[in-house]
């Protein structure tokens, strides 16, 4: 989520009221406050608020909750006749465009600052780092209307931003900075959208890279903006540009986009309406509030309201990208309203508490384990093949392997606990002995978990005979009918492992640990230790047990 | 003056003027440890025995210290990344690594002549000495090391200070050995033929302490989650449990969450290679909405949804995957369900965060409830686990309103411990699932960190044995 750089004089200023009382509000509009320092403050605005990621837009926000500015922001819109022309090929690389013409802005420091800083943000949340939307920004003057919006194939070339002379599109592609970064967007293009003036001069390869005799400079004054994109977006990304210099007191005039016969102009910023009923106000925040409370909420939030017997009709500021629904409208009335004023109630709906058999059988089993003196332990479910299977002198499993791992100590889910606790025993060498450990833990086999109990000891008598007890009480101690055969096992010594039947079938090994197994956790103490499939022995008992898939 | 058997035999068979350790004694008597422990304390209270209760400091490894062992020193890690680059800014390195590690690991690689910084830029001139690794592992078995290492070894906090306690005696006067008939042991011979009667008693001393004595007992992690358990199942809540592995349908697709949100990168996500099928009718009801909102009223997200991309199988993020396709089970109200389990982020590991860590999560659905109720059932929640609770606006992908819930703690002030919401109507209706959802997934690492005063998660899940043996079951 973006962090935005907000500076104190800046925002005391276009706000009207002092930082302390700005810092106390930020949190209830919607945001993390990261650190606070001398001359400014940075904080981490939400997804679906883009129109926050700027100093104006935040201004704007706060203007309304504090009630020095209410309700819907009007913005003019000139028509001056501004055309783009779209030709049909960019329909199957980056189908949409929209654009718009500023007039008359100073770009200070502050304001080209905030501009480029509220781009790359847009270009990372909504742009999806750019493949959705990307903005680009020209210098007006330089620019002969009408545009046109269509494709080149790799060997159309100009100068791109920052070079002095020209580039390919294959070049920028494979030598620019940018095209490097950005290129993977076009991956699967054969032709390459541009945008053209009247003279075909080249103003950008969206959403690569801008051309060089375009570039916006400190004496600029007019601006063209363009937003391509995959979908809709652009049009939302367009409107928080629109609003934010029209705030710093630029003149908003709009383009034409001509597709076909189809004529849009861009931007719209009359704003949408929407309908919220007053009862699913009522219903969702779980309270009545009263109809002047929900108009000063709205209000606040920026919204113009209009209401009847039973519903609220509230038009939507061109800026706000994240209305999609009616709740969306009613979080915003509690929101202006405040959370911190909203009474929780506990509700009242009555239902018996039912705990989940898995999570009784293990409360079982700690008791029994730690009534033995065993410690418990909790363990990573995540681990590799090595630890698994290699050190284990056991035949590698079918287990789930992730993708992408992040580690090579991380790369699939467990099949077996014994692996984990030796580590564990590993890593507390120089502790004193003798130590019993035990784990009621998960295992993934074919996708499933699958619950086991497993216990190691350690200590330099630890012997066949005390693990054979232990597992035999444990068993009786489980209520189950049971035989214990001799077992064969990589991981425990030939001759010195058993295995528990029940029913016929196999649940579960225990032994005398291999000394090849200890050498690779690099343990120098006999071990002795046992694992049993625990839901068998449950599903055995109870039948099948619900598990989510 | 009067002596035990025990007393007596130690004074027998133990030298004279001699040091010992209780250890050496052992040896040399064939006596247990602890008798002779017990033993040396009383004779010294009668005067026959110095002595000498030395504090021995040793070192031992840091978690810091185990993991540069492990994966080598940070240095090593920024170095090979410069070296890759060739010339690298300063603040390239801050951005890869962390601020903190790129400063450590810049001033050591200056101080080991490995690199040279020009105009804000790093080059690379050799790889860094490893010797504070060496250093480690002599450490590691004992070795020692020369004093300037040493240093450097502490100042990095690699390694830190044990102090133990080590007992020497020795005998300093000849006693004329009277024997006298007092009972040590009492055995059954003793009680069976009564010859206690009339006999004294050796008295041991209460103050003298005695061999340490560990008990099995659940980890203390545990036993938070098992109160949080409780305080659910109190408040009439089902408990439910599912698969580590889900599909990204259920872990994303069904909570409304784009198909290109970043929160479903492979960046952020553990994938499998493997597919399943989902059941396709709730499948393309969902794809609607995803799409145009379809009857939710909703404009939803526009562009295409992509039934092949929700079959893919991850390893849950949330349990949140659980408790929507729970409800999608039982749509009808009412449901309160819970579950606290184990969720999968791709984290590299460190002090704060882990890729596999526990959460709590909980949904209510009913006739008449809001986001009122939501804030309600929380604040009973947290009352019960002793905390004072606020809330404010926060953001989900599937829920609206959002909110984050904030816990106070005296030395930290307030802390945020989880999100919660209301389901959208876009999660809730493809899914035929008839009332409002109040829903909650709360951090539960950071509430242990806080109870337990640990400062690094990892101990939680690779348990250092003796905090486990000294942590008290009791915690106020």
């Amino acid at each position: 989520m973006p962090v935005v750089t907000l500076y104190f004089d800046e925002l005391e200023r276009m706000v009207g009221v002092s930082r302390e009382k700005i810092i106390d509000a930020l949190p209830m509009i919607g945001s993390d406050i990261e650190r606070i320092e001398e001359d400014h403050i940075d904080v981490e605005f939400f997804p679906n608020r883009p129109d926050l990621y700027s100093v104006e837009g935040v201004a704007r926000a706060l203007r309304g909750i504090f009630g020095i500015e209410k309700g819907f922001r009007e913005y003019i819109t000139l028509n001056a006749g501004y055309t783009l022309n779209v030709d049909r090929s960019v329909e199957k690389v980056r189908p949409y465009i929209s654009g718009m013409v500023i007039r008359g802005i100073k770009l200070t420091d502050e304001v080209i600052r905030s501009l480029i800083e509220l781009q790359e943000d847009l270009h990372w949340t909504i742009g999806r780092n750019r493949r959705r939307v990307a903005i680009g920004i020209h210098d007006l003057s330089v620019i002969e209307f009408p545009l046109k919006y269509t494709t080149v194939d790799e060997n159309f070339s100009f100068i791109p931003l920052d070079y002095s002379y020209d580039m390919t599109v294959r070049e920028i592609l494979e030598y620019h900075e940018k095209g490097i970064e950005y290129g993977f967007i076009l991956k699967d293009a054969d032709r390459y959208p541009i945008i053209l003036d009247a003279n075909n001069e080249v103003l950008s390869m969206p959403p690569v890279i801008n051309c060089e005799r375009t570039r916006v400079t400190e004496s600029t004054t007019d601006l063209f903006i363009d937003v391509t994109g995959m979908d809709e977006s652009v049009d939302r990304a367009l409107n928080i540009i629109a609003v934010m210099l029209a705030d710093r007191g630029g003149t908003i005039y709009t383009v034409d986009i001509v597709e076909g016969d189809r004529v849009r102009t861009t931007p719209d910023l009359s704003g949408r309406e929407m309908e919220v009923t007053f009862t699913d106000v009522y219903e969702l925040i779980g309270t009545e509030l009263g109809k002047d409370d929900i108009r000063d909420a709205l209000e606040r939030m920026r919204f113009d309201v209009k209401m009847d017997e039973n519903r609220i009709t509230v038009r939507i500021p061109p800026y706000r990208a994240d209305i999609m629904h009616p709740w969306d409208v009613i979080e915003d009335i509690a929101i202006g309203y405040g959370y911190d004023k909203l009474t929780p109630e506990y509700p009242s709906v009555s239902t018996v508490g039912v705990s989940h058999p898995w999570e009784d059988f293990k409360e079982a089993l700690r008791e029994i384990m730690t009534g033995l003196g065993y410690l418990e332990v909790l363990t990573f479910t995540l681990s590799n093949e090595r630890i698994q299977y290699r050190w284990m002198r056991r035949n590698e499993k079918n287990c789930v392997r992730v993708m992408h791992p992040i580690s090579e100590d991380h790369t699939i889910i467990r099949t077996d606990l014994l692996p984990s606790l030796l580590n564990i025993l590993s890593m507390n060498r120089h502790r004193a002995l003798p130590q019993r450990i035990f784990e009621v833990g998960e295992v993934v086999e074919d996708f499933r978990n699958r619950l086991r109990l497993c216990a190691v000891t350690v200590h330099s008598e630890a012997s066949f005979s005390e693990i054979r007890g232990v597992i035999e009480r444990v068993m009786k101690e489980m209520g189950v009918e049971f035989d214990i055969d001799n077992g064969s096992d990589g991981a425990f010594i030939e001759g010195r492992c058993g295995k528990v039947m029940v029913e016929g079938r196999e649940i579960g090994v225990f032994g005398e640990i291999h000394p090849e197994v200890l050498e690779n956790f690099d343990l120098v103490n006999p071990v002795v230790g046992f694992e049993i499939e625990a839901d068998r022995i449950l599903s055995m008992k109870s039948g099948d047990i619900e598990m989510i898939f | 003056m009067q002596l035990s058997g025990l007393e007596m035999r130690i004074l027998s068979e133990v030298k004279k003027d001699r040091w010992y350790t209780p250890e050496e004694a052992e040896e040399e008597t064939g006596m247990s440890r602890d008798a002779i422990v017990r033993g040396v304390y009383s004779l010294r209270e009668k005067g026959l025995v110095e002595l000498d209760e030395m504090e021995r400091i040793s070192y031992e490894l840091t978690e810091e210290g185990k993991e540069v062992v492990e994966n080598g020193l940070p240095e090593e890690r920024v170095y090979r990344f410069i070296e890759e680059k060739g010339e690298v800014n300063i603040r390239e390195i801050s951005k890869k690594f962390s601020d903190e590690v790129a400063r450590i690991s810049l001033g050591w690689l200056k101080r080991k002549n490995s690199i040279e910084i020009r105009d804000g830029k790093v080059i690379p001139i050799r790889y860094p000495g490893t010797e504070e690794i060496d250093g480690l592992k002599k450490v590691m078995s004992g070795e020692s090391l020369n004093n300037e290492l040493f240093a450097v070894l502490k100042k990095r906090g690699f390694i830190e200070e044990r102090k133990a306690k080590e007992l020497r005696f020795r005998i300093t006067a000849d006693v004329e050995l009277e024997k006298e008939d007092l009972i040590g042991d009492l055995n059954p011979s003793i009680l069976l033929k009564k010859s206690w009667k009339g006999k004294k008693f050796l008295g041991y001393d209460a103050r003298i302490p005695s061999f340490v004595i560990y008990g099995g007992k659940i980890h203390p992690y545990q036993r938070i989650i098992k109160e949080v358990r409780k305080i659910f199942l109190e408040m009439g809540f089902t408990e439910i449990k599912g698969e580590y592995v889900q599909t990204a349908f259920w872990n994303f697709d069904a909570l409304f969450q784009p198909q290109d949100h970043p929160a479903r990168d492979m960046q952020d996500t553990f994938y499998l290679r493997e597919k399943v099928e989902i059941p396709r009718d709730i499948a393309l009801r969902v794809g609607e909405v995803h799409e145009t909102g379809g009857m939710t009223g909703s404009t939803g997200w526009g562009g295409k949804w992509d039934i092949e991309t929700a079959k893919q199988l991850v390893l849950r993020t949330h349990t949140t995957a659980l408790t929507i396709h729970y409800l999608a089970m039982n749509p009808e109200p009412p449901v309160k369900a819970f579950c606290i389990d184990r969720v999968y982020r791709r984290e590299s590991i460190d002090a704060t965060h882990l890729p596999e860590f526990d959460q709590i999560e909980g949904v209510v659905m009913a006739r008449n409830v809001g986001f009122v109720h939501l804030l309600g059932t929380l604040k009973e929640f947290y009352m019960r686990m002793g905390f004072e609770v606020r809330f404010r606006p926060g953001f989900f992908p599937y829920t609206e309103p959002s909110v984050e819930a904030e816990v106070y703690v005296p030395e930290l002030g307030w802390i945020e411990l989880g999100g919660a919401g209301v389901f959208r109507k876009e999660v809730t209706e493809p899914l035929g699932i008839k009332h409002r959802v109040l829903a909650w997934g709360l951090g539960l690492g950071r509430l242990a960190m806080l109870k337990l005063g640990l400062k690094d998660l990892r101990a939680l899940y690779q348990p250092d044995i003796h905090w486990l043996r000294e942590v008290p079951v009791c915690l106020w």
